[in-house]
C-alpha cells in the first residue's frame, strides 16, 4: 500500500510522516514542486499519483491543498487529526476549537484524506521517503507576486521568544512596558484577541484560534485570561510563563510558570532585573 | 461541558455568535457593496436558532437571507457543501450570478477547512484561501494570503470563491438602527435532506491537559529575579 | 407734561415689550419644539420642588454664604416687585401711585429694608467675583455677570434716589417714618430733590424696561425659566435614567441626541436655566482631576449650539467626544446646581447617539458591550461559572420551578469574575448563613443588569437584558432582593419597575444593619479605625447613608473624610468609566484615596465591588498605608472576633 504525504521542509511535515507511515509505504511529493506556488496544480499532480491514502501537515498550506484534493477527487477529507488508524472504516481523533475539543471519527472512504495537525505526534526520524515529481501540469490559481512584512520586527510564527500582553495591559500606551521587555529578550510582542479587538494592536501582533499560531522557546502573557480561543494558538510554545493577578486565571492554570501580581509593577522589574543582570555579567 | 452523551457540547447558559473569519467575511462583503452598488446575501446551514447570526449579518449591512435549516444534528463538511451549492445555484438561477463567494477558512468550532474550496470547485471558479487582503481590480480580484515571510499574492477573475481570515478588517460595530432594519429584512428558509456523513461524529472528548505544573515563581515585582533566572536558564536570555 | 410722559411710558413700554416678546416667543417655541417629556405626572411634588427650590432657595443655601447673598437678591425682588409698577405710574404722575399698596407703610419698610439687602447681596456678589474669585467661574460669562450686577445695583440705587427725593419733596403716599433709609437719604438729597425726583424715576423705569430686553439674551433668562425648570424637574427617583421606546417605527425613535433638535423640552429649557454659577464644575470629580469634562461648560454649550439654530452634530461640534466619555455619572453636579439643571441626562443622550448610531465610542469600550450582549456579563466569561465564587460555601442555587427563597441574593457581575470584588459576597453569603437568613442566587440565570450598557448609552442592548432578568425574576416569583453592589441595587431597584419588575431591593449594608440591630448577627468591636467611603449610587443616588455607617460603628473606630454622605466624592468607575482608561489629568480613584489616607485611617470601608477594585488599584498605585475592605467582610470578621470572644 503506498501512501502519498505532501510534504516541505517544516516539522509539521515530519509529523504527518509519522501518521502516514501507519497507513502503509510513504512516497513524498514537495509543495513547492511548481514555482510559483500552485495550488490547483499541485492537487491535480497529488490526485493523479496512484496512493491509497494522502497525507499532509495540517498547516495552512497543507490544509488548502488537501481540500482541493478532496474536491478534486470528491472524497471526504478529514482535517488536523491528531490521531488516525488504518481500517474498515479508518478511525481519526481530530481537533475541535483549535484543540480544546477531541472529535472521534470514521472516515468512510476508498482513500482516506487526511492532514495531521501541528505539534500533536512526533516527528519522523527515519529516511525521507522517496520523492514522486508531479505528472502533469495543469492551469489554475497560482501566485502572481508576494509581498514583504511591513514590519521590521520579528516576525510571531517563527519568534523564539514571545511577550504576549491581554486585557489587563488596560490601553495602547500602556503596551509600552510589553515592548520594552521583548525589545531586551529580542522577541516578539503578541497579544490576545480583546486587545485587537479594542484596537490597541494591529490584528498581525494576535496569537490564538483566528490570529498566529506560535511555538516560541518562551512565551510570557502578562495580563492574558487564556480564554481557549487563546490557548488555542499556545500549543507549540514550549515554556509559558503567566503573569496575571488573578491566580486562577486559566492561563495561571495552564502555565507552565506564574507570577501572581499586578503586570504594571511586575513587567517592569523583569526588565530591571535583566539589565542589572547583564551589567553585573559585563563588569 | 459536554451532553450526556458525548456528542455535542452543553450549550446551556452560552451565547452564541458568527465565527471570527466569517465575521470579517460579512463586513468584507458590505463593504463591497457599499463602494461598488449591488447586493449581498448571507447563507447559513443550521438550526432554526441560527436566524439570530443572520439577523446579526442583515444589521451589519447584509440586504438578505438564505436559512438552510436543519434539526440540529451535524452535518460533515462534504455535505454542508452541497447543501449550500444548491442553495447558490438556486439563487443564482433566480437573481443572477455571484460576483465573489466569501467563505471563513475554517469554522471556529469544527474547522474542516474544506467547505469554500469544495463549493468553488464544483461552481467551476477560482478559489483562494486564508485572504488578510482583498481588492477589486476591474474584472479581477487582487488576493494577499500570509505565508512564512510575508504575504503570497494572486490575481483571479470575476466570478470567483474566496475564503477569508480574521485580520482581513475589523468588523463595524453595528448601529440599533441597523439592528432593527435588519429584524424585517428577509429570510429564506428552506430544509435540505441531511446525507449520511462520510466524516462521521462518534463522540466528542475534553483533552488532558499538556501537564503544564504552574509553578509559582512567586508574587509582585519581588519575583522579578526568579523570572530572569527561568529565562536564562531556558535560553531565552 | 403729564400727556408727554404717558407717552414716552407707553411708547418705551411697548418698544421693550415688544423687543422682549419677539425674543421670548422664539425661545417658547423653541422648547415647545423640543421632543417629548414625561413631566406633567406629580404635581404635588413639583409644587413641592417649587415652595423649597425656588421660594425656599434651599439648593443655593447649599453653600452658606454665596446662597444668602443670592437669597437677599431673590427674595428681595419678590418684594420689590410692585415697586415697578408703582414706579410707571409715576413716572407719568408724581403724584400718583398703586392704590392702597402704594400708601401703606408696612410695605415701605419692607422696601427699604429688601433694598437695602439687595444692595448687600450685589456686593457681596462684587466681592465674591473680584476678591475672592473662585474657581468655579472659570469658563463662565463674568462680563455679562458684572453688567447684570451693576444693572441691579442700578435698579435699586435709583430706587432709593427716587424714595429719598420723592419724601425730599413730599409726594410719598406712604409715612415717610416707616422708611427710614429712604428718609434719611431724604435728607442728603433735599437739595436737587426735585430734579434728582425725575430722573431716578425715570432712570429706575427705563433700567428696567431695558433689562427686560437684554434679559431673553443673557444668562438672566434664568429669571424667568429656572422656576418653570425646577417645576418639570425629575420627581421620580435620581439613579433613574428614563427609557427609550424603541416599538415605534424606526424612523420615529429617539436614538438620544445627535443635534440640538433632538433635545427634548425639559433639556432645552434646562440649557435656559443655566446662570453659569460653575457649583456644577466644582464638585465634578473629572473637573477636579484635569478632564476636559465640566458640567457647566458642557450646558454652556449645548445652550449656545441650540440658539445657534445650527443643524450640525453636538459632538463634536460644540462637544468634543472626550467631554463626553468623561463623566462618570456620579451627580455631584445635579446635587449642586441650584435650577435643577440634569447634566447626567444630557450626557447619556448624547451618548446614545454616539453608540446606537455612530458607533462612535472609546475601543476598549466596545469590546465590553460585546462581551454585555454576547456573553451577558461585561468580562465576556462563561456565564457557567457563576458559580465559581461560592465554591465550598453551599450556597443554594434556584433552580426553575422551585419555590423563590425570603431573598434573593443578587450576586452580580463583579463578585462572580473580579477576583477581588468576590470577598464581598462571600462574607455576605457566610453572614446570612449565620444569621439563618433563607436565600438563594440565580447561578448562571444571572445576567447583567445592564447598567455598564445603559450608562454607555447602549439602551437597546440594556432594555433586552432587562427584560430577560425581569422574565426570570418574575418567574420565580421572587418578592425580595438584596445585592452587594449599588449599580445592581440601583437598576433592579429604580429602573426595572419600567419593564415589568417590581421588587423590594435592599442594598447588603441595609440589609446587614438590619441583622445587627435584630441581634442576630453579634459583631465585636474594635478599635481599629475605619473610614467609610460613600458609593454615588448608594449616597446620593439612593440617600442610603445611615446603615451603611451603622456597621462601621459596629467594627470599628468611624473616621469621616471631608467629602462625606451625599457630598462624596466618585472613586471614578461609574458611568461605565470602569471599562474605559483615563487618558488625561490625574486619576480620580487616587485623589479618593489621597482624601482617605488624610484622615489617618487604617482602614478604608467599601460597600461597591467596583469602589473595591478602583480603590484597592489606587491604593496600590499611590503606596498608601491603607486596607481596602468591603464592609460585609469587617462585619464578617468582626462577627467571627465575637464568637471567639465568648
Amino acid at each position: 500500500m503506498t501512501v502519498l504525504v505532501l510534504m516541505d521542509s517544516s516539522e509539521a511535515s515530519r509529523q504527518a510522516l509519522t501518521l502516514a507511515r501507519k497507513f502503509g509505504e510513504p512516497v513524498s511529493m514537495r509543495m513547492d514542486a511548481f514555482q510559483p506556488f500552485a495550488p490547483e496544480a499541485l492537487a491535480h499532480a497529488a490526485a493523479e499519483v496512484d496512493a491509497s491514502a494522502i497525507f499532509a501537515a495540517g498547516t495552512d498550506r497543507g490544509n488548502d491543498m488537501m481540500a482541493r484534493v478532496a474536491a478534486r477527487l470528491g472524497l471526504p477529507l478529514a482535517a488536523n487529526c491528531v490521531a488516525a488508524t488504518p481500517g474498515d472504516p479508518v478511525t481519526v481523533t481530530r481537533l475541535r476549537w483549535g484543540g480544546s475539543l477531541l472529535e472521534e471519527a470514521r472516515l468512510h472512504s476508498p482513500r482516506p484524506l487526511i492532514t495531521v495537525a501541528p505539534h500533536a505526534v512526533p516527528a519522523d526520524t527515519g529516511p525521507a521517503p522517496p520523492e514522486v515529481e508531479p505528472s502533469t501540469s495543469v492551469e489554475g490559481v497560482q501566485v502572481s507576486g508576494h509581498v514583504a512584512p511591513s514590519n521590521g520586527g520579528v516576525s510571531l510564527a517563527e519568534a523564539k521568544v514571545i511577550v504576549s500582553g491581554g486585557r489587563g495591559v488596560g490601553s495602547k500606551e500602556g503596551f509600552a512596558i510589553i515592548e520594552e521587555l521583548a525589545g531586551l529578550l529580542g522577541a516578539a510582542v503578541g497579544c490576545s484577541r480583546a486587545v485587537t479587538s479594542a484596537g490597541w494592536r494591529p490584528h498581525s501582533d494576535q496569537v490564538g484560534q483566528t490570529g498566529t499560531k506560535v511555538s516560541p522557546d518562551v512565551y510570557i502573557a502578562c495580563g492574558i485570561s487564556g480564554a481557549t480561543q487563546h490557548m488555542a494558538g499556545l500549543k507549540g510554545a514550549k515554556r509559558i510563563l503567566a503573569i496575571n493577578s488573578d491566580p486562577q486565571a486559566p492561563l495561571m492554570l495552564n502555565a507552565d510558570y506564574t507570577v501572581t501580581g499586578d503586570l504594571k509593577e511586575i513587567v517592569p522589574a523583569i526588565s530591571a532585573e535583566i539589565r542589572r543582570a547583564r551589567a553585573g555579567r559585563t563588569s | 461541558m459536554l451532553t450526556a452523551d458525548a456528542r455535542a457540547i452543553d450549550t446551556t447558559h452560552l451565547g452564541f455568535t458568527m465565527s471570527p473569519h466569517e465575521e470579517c467575511g460579512v463586513e468584507e462583503a458590505v463593504r463591497l457593496v457599499e463602494a461598488n452598488k449591488g447586493e449581498s446575501v448571507v447563507l447559513t446551514l443550521g438550526p432554526a436558532e441560527a436566524t439570530e447570526q443572520l439577523r446579526d449579518a442583515m444589521a451589519l449591512g447584509i440586504d438578505r437571507a438564505v436559512h438552510l435549516q436543519t434539526d440540529g444534528q451535524e452535518w460533515d463538511g462534504e455535505g454542508t457543501a452541497a447543501a449550500l451549492l444548491e442553495a447558490i445555484r438556486a439563487d443564482e438561477a433566480a437573481n443572477g450570478p455571484f460576483d465573489l463567494v466569501f467563505f471563513g477558512n475554517e469554522s471556529a468550532d469544527s474547522a474542516g477547512f474544506q467547505v469554500g474550496i469544495r463549493v468553488a470547485y464544483a461552481l467551476g471558479r477560482p478559489c483562494v484561501t486564508g485572504l488578510k487582503k482583498v481588492t477589486l481590480e476591474g474584472s479581477s480580484v487582487r488576493c494577499e494570503q500570509e505565508v512564512e515571510g510575508g504575504r503570497d499574492v494572486y490575481v483571479v477573475p470575476l466570478p470567483a470563491v474566496l475564503t477569508v481570515k480574521e485580520g482581513l478588517n475589523l468588523p463595524r460595530y453595528p448601529s440599533v438602527p441597523g439592528k432593527m432594519r435588519a429584524r424585517s429584512k428577509p429570510v429564506t428558509v428552506s430544509t435540505p435532506a441531511r446525507p449520511a456523513p462520510r466524516l462521521e461524529l462518534v463522540k466528542l472528548a475534553v483533552p488532558a491537559g499538556q501537564g503544564r505544573r504552574a509553578e509559582s515563581l512567586g508574587s509582585g515585582a519581588a519575583a522579578a529575579p526568579a523570572v530572569v533566572e527561568m529565562l536564562q536558564k531556558a535560553g531565552a536570555l | 407734561m403729564t400727556f408727554s410722559a404717558l407717552i414716552a411710558l407707553l411708547l418705551a413700554l411697548a418698544i421693550s415689550a415688544t423687543l422682549f416678546g419677539r425674543r421670548a416667543l422664539k425661545l417658547f417655541t423653541l422648547v415647545r419644539s423640543g421632543k417629548p417629556a414625561a413631566r406633567f405626572d406629580d404635581a404635588a411634588a413639583r409644587v413641592g420642588a417649587e415652595a423649597t427650590d425656588v421660594i425656599g432657595q434651599r439648593k443655593l443655601l447649599q453653600r452658606l454664604l454665596p446662597g444668602l447673598m443670592h437669597a437677599a437678591i431673590f427674595w428681595g425682588f419678590l418684594v420689590l416687585f410692585p415697586t415697578i409698577v408703582i414706579a410707571m405710574i409715576s413716572a407719568v404722575d408724581p403724584h400718583a401711585t398703586l392704590p392702597w399698596l402704594g400708601a401703606q407703610g408696612w410695605y415701605a419698610s419692607l422696601v427699604d429694608v429688601f433694598a437695602l439687602l439687595v444692595l448687600i447681596g450685589v456686593i457681596a456678589a462684587f466681592v465674591i467675583r473680584k476678591v475672592q474669585r473662585p474657581a468655579r467661574f472659570k469658563g463662565s460669562h463674568r462680563g455679562e455677570a458684572d453688567l447684570i450686577l451693576g444693572l441691579i445695583a442700578g435698579i435699586v440705587v435709583t430706587l432709593f434716589a427716587w424714595h429719598a427725593s420723592q419724601i425730599a419733596l413730599g409726594l410719598n403716599d406712604y409715612p415717610a417714618s416707616w422708611a427710614p433709609i429712604s428718609s434719611g437719604l431724604s435728607h442728603l438729597v433735599s437739595p436737587v430733590a426735585a430734579p434728582l425726583e425725575r430722573v431716578a424715576v425715570w432712570a429706575h423705569v427705563l433700567i428696567i424696561l431695558s433689562f427686560l430686553v437684554y434679559l431673553p439674551y443673557s444668562k438672566h433668562l434664568h429669571i424667568l425659566v429656572a422656576a418653570i425648570n425646577v417645576y418639570f424637574g425629575r420627581t421620580r427617583a435620581r439613579g433613574r435614567l428614563e427609557p427609550i421606546d424603541f416599538e415605534v417605527p424606526e424612523q420615529d425613535v429617539r436614538f438620544g441626541t445627535a443635534q440640538a433638535a433632538d433635545m427634548t423640552w425639559k433639556q432645552m429649557l434646562d440649557t435656559m436655566s443655566c446662570t453659569e454659577c460653575g457649583r456644577c464644575q466644582d464638585v465634578c470629580p473629572a473637573y477636579a482631576t484635569g478632564k476636559a469634562l465640566s458640567p457647566k461648560l458642557l450646558i454652556m454649550a449645548m445652550r449656545d449650539n441650540l440658539l445657534s439654530g445650527a443643524a450640525t452634530p453636538v459632538v463634536p461640534g460644540a462637544v468634543s467626544d472626550d467631554v463626553v466619555w468623561d463623566c462618570v455619572t456620579c451627580g455631584a453636579c445635579v446635587r449642586e446646581c441650584p435650577v435643577n439643571i440634569e447634566h447626567i441626562d444630557h450626557i447619556i443622550d448624547l451618548r446614545r447617539n454616539l453608540v446606537m448610531v455612530e458607533s462612535r465610542f472609546p475601543d476598549e469600550a466596545g469590546t465590553m458591550l460585546r462581551d454585555v450582549d454576547r456573553t451577558s456579563n461585561p468580562w465576556g466569561k462563561p456565564q457557567a461559572d457563576r458559580m465559581q465564587w461560592a465554591e465550598g460555601l453551599g450556597v443554594r442555587v434556584l433552580r426553575p420551578g422551585e419555590a423563590a427563597p425570603d431573598v434573593l441574593f443578587w450576586v452580580g457581575c463583579a463578585p462572580a469574575f473580579d477576583e477581588r470584588a468576590r470577598k464581598a459576597a462571600v462574607s455576605t453569603a457566610k453572614l446570612m448563613q449565620e444569621a439563618g437568613v433563607d436565600f438563594a442566587v440565580l447561578g448562571p440565570r444571572e445576567s447583567c443588569t445592564g447598567d455598564p450598557a445603559r450608562r454607555m448609552g447602549d439602551e437597546y442592548t440594556f432594555q433586552r437584558l432587562a427584560g430577560e432578568n425581569v422574565a426570570t425574576l418574575n418567574g420565580a416569583e421572587v418578592k425580595k432582593i438584596v445585592t452587594t453592589c449599588p449599580h445592581c441595587f440601583n437598576t433592579i431597584g429604580n429602573e426595572y419597575p419600567d419593564f415589568g419588575g417590581r421588587y423590594e431591593v435592599v442594598h447588603h449594608t441595609e440589609f446587614l444593619a438590619e441583622l445587627v440591630r435584630e441581634g442576630r448577627l453579634s459583631p465585636a468591636p474594635s478599635d481599629r479605625t475605619i473610614t467609610y467611603h460613600d458609593s454615588c449610587y448608594l449616597a446620593r443616588h439612593n440617600d442610603v447613608r445611615a446603615q451603611p455607617r451603622e456597621l462601621v460603628a459596629a467594627v470599628g473606630k468611624p473616621v469621616e473624610m471631608a467629602r462625606n454622605r451625599e457630598r462624596t466624592f466618585c472613586c471614578g468607575a461609574g458611568g461605565a468609566r470602569m471599562w474605559m482608561e483615563e487618558k488625561r489629568g490625574r486619576p480620580i480613584n487616587q485623589e479618593r484615596v489621597r482624601e482617605a489616607v488624610a484622615t489617618g485611617a487604617e482602614t478604608l470601608a467599601v460597600a461597591c465591588p467596583f469602589c473595591t477594585v478602583m480603590l484597592d488599584d489606587g491604593v496600590r498605585e499611590t503606596g498608601a498605608k491603607l486596607q481596602v475592605f468591603d464592609l460585609a467582610t469587617l462585619l464578617h470578621e468582626a462577627v467571627e472576633r465575637g464568637r471567639e470572644g465568648q
